[in-house]
């Protein structure tokens, strides 16, 4: 197997796997939806109000099923020691990991897809005119979250106490990515011109750069046994 | 058992740290207390910046020799490495702890309040979540080289996040609203700049000190359960034999 098919199978499996039990995504969806109504319980707001809050409230909902997602992908693997055999894999380790990343990408991808119409709905948005632009800071960010959260993911399924460090070590190191997001939708969403919030685009790009290569070469460090 | 070349070179010249960050940290103290007039704009509150200024400093120093510290040890695998990586984690923590709480200290009478969402406060919480993190993760590990490893990847993936954090962290309280308070403007004067060189070389000499210290300690440590498990191996063999 080449590379490049490893990281085809492992996008594959988990494509499957999801088809299958269909576990993670309606969790994280599910999950989020009472993320929302838990923070429109807690603030009544006015349209405003939502305005200012909305992009804060997307994506704490967005990282926290992320957080959700991104266990899930190796906790997986500990049943009948599939992670063992992933050490096994002759390829170089990255490959797994950049098949894992694009695997989590795409399922935190789809849950933001799913639940954007329920904010949209949920807090009175007019989003017509930037949807294309709020599509790139969904990209951009996540990208950034799966590429560090799927190194932290690897890592933290192979120690105790698993569930509670995978947010602990993660959510410090993805603050620029929070910021960043949460900085960039609050300015989509406000109709503001583009050259207001666009370095918030670029410090996400820069930080996927960057982590994509730190834990593409760390994993391999995470992965042996 | 032979104890190891680093830590019998470390025994050799602590002492002159020790007594190097005490001689320092005397004379500074003197003269950021006694001996220095009090700032024209801040009065008597400008004194803990001398030991506030020199713990956030040593603090960055610390992590720096952190994630240096890891990459060693990812490349030689020497556990004496991560033993001083331990011990300079546990140290930069506190470190950066008590450079918060002394900085809340000085923002209470100064910006009159103890929390602001500051750009030099919020990395430096963020920092501190960091080592707090690293710490939890090497306590949940089981095999010791897992645990060194692991801890060595957090390190230097933190070390790379930590100017970007900067970096966001800093634009955003400067778009996000005028930065009411800041200490642009306020130059130091050479009557201030002495006493904290000597508090920061102390500090530093400090730091170093109480980190070759406890170096020794855990790699001691490592040796004491090495040679119990050896020893309670043998005896349960000799227990088996008879």
């Amino acid at each position: 197997m080449t590379s490049f098919n490893v990281i085809r199978w492992i996008v594959w499996k988990d494509f499957v796997t999801e088809l299958r039990s269909r576990e993670t995504i309606s969790s994280m969806v599910f999950f989020a939806l009472i993320v929302i109504l838990i923070f429109s319980f807690s603030f009544s707001m006015d349209q405003q109000a939502a305005r200012e809050v909305i992009a804060g409230i997307m994506w704490v909902a967005f990282a926290f099923t992320g957080i959700i997602g991104l266990g899930k992908s190796f906790s997986t693997e500990l049943q009948n020691d599939c992670l063992e055999a992933l050490q096994m894999v002759p390829e170089a380790k990255g490959a797994i990991y950049l098949g894992k990343v694009a695997a989590n990408f795409a399922f935190m991808f789809v849950v933001e897809i799913l639940l954007f119409p329920m904010f949209v709905i949920l807090f009175n948005l007019e989003v017509v005119e930037e949807i294309s632009l709020l599509l790139l800071i969904f990209l951009l960010a996540t990208v950034g979250l799966s590429a560090i959260g799927t190194l932290f993911s690897a890592l933290t399924v192979q120690i105790r106490a698993r569930e509670v460090m995978l947010p602990i070590l993660l959510l410090p190191l993805v603050v620029p990515v929070m910021i960043a997001a949460v900085e960039a939708t609050k300015g989509a969403l406000n109709g503001d011109p583009l050259a207001l919030y666009g370095q918030w685009l670029e410090l996400l790009a820069v930080y996927d750069v960057v982590f994509t290569v730190v834990s593409f070469w760390m994993f391999e460090l995470v992965m042996d046994s | 058992m032979t104890i190891h070349r680093v830590i019998r070179k470390v025994q050799r010249f602590q002492g002159w740290f020790g007594g190097g960050a005490a001689l320092c940290l005397m004379v500074g103290l003197y003269l950021g207390l006694i001996g220095s007039p009090p700032d024209y704009y801040q009065g008597e509150v400008v004194r803990i910046m001398y030991i506030h200024v020199p713990l956030a400093h040593t603090s960055l120093l610390g992590y720096t020799v952190l994630a240096l510290g890891s990459l060693w040890y990812l490349w030689k695998r020497d556990p004496i490495v991560d033993n001083m990586c331990q011990a300079v984690a546990a140290l930069t923590a506190v470190f950066t702890a008590l450079a918060l709480g002394t900085g809340m200290i000085w923002g209470k009478p100064t910006w009159d309040t103890w929390w602001t969402w500051d750009a030099r406060l919020t990395s430096f919480t963020v920092l501190l979540l960091i080592l707090i993190g690293y710490l939890m993760l090497r306590t949940f590990v089981d095999d010791p080289e897992k645990e060194a490893r692991y801890g060595a990847i957090l390190a230097i993936v933190g070390f790379v996040d930590l100017p970007i954090i900067h970096f966001s962290v800093e634009w955003w309280r400067t778009l996000h609203q005028p930065q009411s308070i800041s200490m642009r403007g306020v130059s130091i004067s050479s009557g201030l700049l002495v006493p904290l060189l000597f508090m920061s070389v102390g500090m530093s000499l400090l730091f170093s000190y109480m980190l070759m210290v406890r170096t020794q300690l855990l790699y001691l440590d490592r040796l004491l359960h090495a040679k119990k498990g050896r020893l309670l191996s043998q005896f349960h063999l000799s227990k088996s034999d008879s």
